[in-house]
């Protein structure tokens, strides 16, 4: 099985200006699996509203379309100021962008134009990395100055970075009369992260948002954007469900799960029999039923979640192929499942491809899907639509 | 004296479940007043009777470890009281 050392945890947090429908600050990512890379931008539009966004838009897609296809940077930056559309009242074309280029190993890339300087977390403290300057001449002689900065990422490492919205946060307030500032922003993060090391990406950049809306009394001056990147250790997940197409595996099946190292969820009543008696457990069956018409969860020492395994991990598969955003809601054993699974980053599938025949009754009120075929959407969505590293195995 | 427990397993297996186990999951709140503390009701993987047609169809479950298919709430009642008068 494919086994990543790192992983890299990316979130955005966003408020728009107060009135405005939409934000000014875009902020994009995009995971490249078969380079194992990642590029993330946040560009701040001229303005506010429908015109700033557009701006950040066409900005962030240039710049990750340029990244990826290795371009220059020079290049790019020149490109995308010549491209956007020049603004009316002000003569010029304009949008920030910071742009991130995360290679795996950890090798760094970042390069900066106008927006807050970006913020690099080590160990609870900020590190001061080396930027050089680069100068970019456009059409008409005009120069701009961006920051190019190449560096290399270790474990726990965290990138943070926040539109002006965030820094300018609270100026003109009797607390702040020139806004938050960069070593407020600095010395908050840095403090949560004490607080709680293991902060998620979207947690931290929640809070950033939070204390900046605050400091404008909840009335946004500006948009408001913070990106976090957290470079650690995945969070590894097995899910096992159904028993091995051939007896004699199944003492395999029960050496993996004893053996992987991160969750385990087990679906599949035969299934968690088979590792009761390969490992020696008892298997305590749930009796309280819950609103979601399934199977109770059962209790097993040393696995995290025990289920029954067609109906649920059916409901998985529905659940996350309707869910909006990256919040599940409600009760029951599948939500408990998909929880798990959307907190994990690394997944391991392991599914027994053994045809349970009691199943294939016609006479069923509900026609059973193969087990296969129902783990294998599983797969393609998590993949797909969650960015997560899925590794699938058949047994 | 301390009576011994009617033991009823009650399969909590996809087969059982769809074709009306779910509903045996009540049967502790259905005990009549009589039976209660009587009968010690547990949730059960499946029992594998469901993989063998000589047992009957499903909802499966076991009182003192008789198999009784097709099992419901009132069947189950009156089958704990047949094994309780012996
Ligand atoms: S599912 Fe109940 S006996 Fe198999």
């Amino acid at each position: 099985m494919k086994t990543r050392a790192f992983h890299v945890d990316i979130d955005c947090a966003q408020l728009s200006k107060e009135g405005c429908q939409v934000c000014g600050d875009v902020f994009l990512s995009r995971r490249i699996k078969e380079e194992d890379r990642i590029i993330a931008v946040m560009s701040d539009g001229l303005g506010s509203g429908i015109k700033a966004n557009v701006l950040a838009t066409l900005t962030a897609s240039m710049a990750i379309t340029f990244t990826l296809e290795k371009q220059p940077i020079d290049r790019t930056a020149q490109i995308i100021m010549s491209t956007l559309p020049v603004d009316s009242k002000r003569q010029i074309s304009y949008a920030t962008f910071t742009i991130i280029d995360i290679e795996s190993g950890g090798e760094t890339r970042i390069i900066e134009f106008d927006n807050p300087a970006w913020i690099f977390i080590r160990d609870g403290k900020v590190i001061e990395i080396e930027k050089e300057r680069v100068n970019v001449v456009l059409d008409g002689g005009r120069e701009r100055q961006m920051y190019l900065s190449h560096f290399t990422l270790e474990r726990d490492d965290r990138i943070v970075m926040v539109s002006d919205g965030v820094t300018q946060s609270g100026i003109g307030t009797n607390d702040m009369p020139f806004g938050y500032g960069d070593d407020s922003i600095r010395e908050f993060v840095c403090n949560r992260i004490i607080e709680d090391p293991t902060v998620s990406a979207h947690e931290l950049a929640k809070v950033v948002i939070r204390k900046s809306n605050a400091n404008d009394i909840y009335k946004p001056q500006d948009d408001i954007s913070c990106a976090i990147i957290h470079f650690r250790e995945p969070r590894r997940l097995m899910v096992c469900s159904g028993p091995p197409y051939d007896e004699i595996r199944d003492k395999l099946l029960a050496e993996m799960v004893r053996d992987f190292k991160g969750k385990k969820v087990v679906c599949g009543g035969t299934t968690s029999q088979i590792l009761a008696r390969e490992l020696g457990l008892s298997i305590d069956v749930g009796f309280t039923l819950d609103d979601s018409g399934l199977p109770p969860a059962s209790k097993m020492q040393g696995i995290d979640l025990v289920t029954e395994g067609i109906l649920t991990i059916g409901r998985v598969a529905e659940i996350l192929e309707t869910m909006q955003g990256f919040e599940v809601i409600g009760a029951g054993p599948a939500v408990a499942i998909c929880k798990l699974l959307l907190g994990s980053d690394v997944i391991n599938l392991v599914v027994g491809t053994k045809i349970n025949v009691a199943h294939q009754d016609p006479s069923l009120p509900v026609e059973l899907e193969i087990r296969r075929n129902v783990m294998r959407k599983i797969a393609r969505l998590l993949e797909e639509k969650f960015l997560k590293e899925v590794n699938i195995q058949f047994i | 004296m301390d009576e011994k427990k009617i033991e009823v397993l009650v399969c909590s297996g996809t087969l059982c479940y769809l074709m009306g186990g779910s509903e045996l999951q009540l049967l502790s709140e259905c005990l009549p007043p009589d039976l209660r503390g009587k009968v010690d009701v547990k949730g059960s993987p499946c029992l594998d009777f469901c993989n063998h047609p000589k047992n009957g169809r499903p909802p499966f479950a076991t009182i003192n470890g008789r198999c009784i298919a097709q099992a419901s709430v009132s069947l189950l009642i009156a089958e704990i009281r047949k094994e309780i008068k012996g």
